[in-house]
């Protein structure tokens, strides 16, 4: 059995697609609600230099403490991002392997 | 000449397609011999490890809280900066893994800003900022644990089905 280059992409694309598209909405609720709780706390923390409860030295060391939590989230989407090119190409790969491997004759794909 | 010269263009570019699409497709089934993994695999102890971090964090962030004439605590910092010592050593020895020696380290940058703010601080704490610290925190650490939870649930999705040649 000859390989079909469109075939095989298109099998290849139907199967990474929907992984894509799968993870980046559960990564976007998660940047969302921690975007959101450090959005309330940097308002927070101005309302209470506004009212005298800290200065703007503590100010500045809890503002530091959300950017790192920034950084952190970032982080994270960063490697759901890996994870999810991992899981595309496995994918993408798995649904070619049977075809792939008879054709060739031999187990190319493990 | 209009009509020639995308039509010329077409079948060029087909057949410039082709074979690189060809030659993608070769590397790709080279390299995928065996599986492929861009980040490594789910770490127990550092899951582990960051949640008694934070239970730690918040008994005594709570304490501040309840308490706001709690006196500054060295032995909270000691204890932990010992414990984020040690999961940054492992994470630091563990294969693709240098995402979450970061986030430690950022989470250690935060408990430095605390301390100094802790020390800082006059008694009564003001509740605002008991709350913005453990807030920063609280984010820093479900970061790292939703990442090792889905480094945990790596490949348990079901398999994608082949879908149909057009």
């Amino acid at each position: 059995m000859a390989l079909d280059v469109g075939t095989l992409a298109t099998q290849m694309l139907g199967a990474a697609l929907p992984i894509l598209k799968k993870n980046a909405q559960d990564a976007e609720s998660f940047a969302k609600t921690e975007f959101t709780k450090i959005a309330q706390t940097i308002v927070s923390i101005g309302e209470q230099v506004a009212s005298g409860q800290i200065n703007q030295q503590q100010a500045g060391l809890l503002l530091d403490m959300q950017t790192s939590a920034s950084r952190n989230v970032l982080l994270t989407l960063q490697g759901l991002a890996l994870l999810t090119v991992e899981e595309a190409i496995n994918g993408a790969l798995s649904v070619v392997k049977t075809a792939v491997n008879t054709a060739l004759g031999f187990a190319l794909i493990a | 000449m209009k009509m020639i010269i995308p039509s010329t263009n077409m079948r060029s570019k087909k057949r410039i397609v082709g074979p690189i699409f060809l030659a993608l497709l070769s590397v790709a089934l080279l390299l995928a011999s065996c599986t492929v993994k861009l980040i490594g695999d789910y770490d127990d102890t550092i899951d582990k490890g960051v949640t008694d971090v934070q239970q730690k964090a918040e008994l005594y962030l709570s304490k501040l809280q309840s308490t706001p004439n709690t006196p500054y605590d060295q032995g909270f910092y000691d204890d932990i900066y010992a414990r984020l010592a040690v999961l940054k050593s492992r994470a630091s020895s563990l294969p693709k893994y240098p995402i979450i020696v970061e986030q430690l380290a950022n989470l250690k940058s935060q408990f430095d800003d605390l301390q100094k703010l802790d020390k800082s601080m006059a008694r009564p704490f003001p509740s605002g900022a008991v709350t913005a610290a453990e807030s920063a925190i609280s984010v820093s650490v479900e970061s790292i644990l939703k990442l090792e939870l889905a480094l945990k649930d790596r490949g348990k999705a079901s398999a994608p089905s082949l879908p149909k040649a057009k």
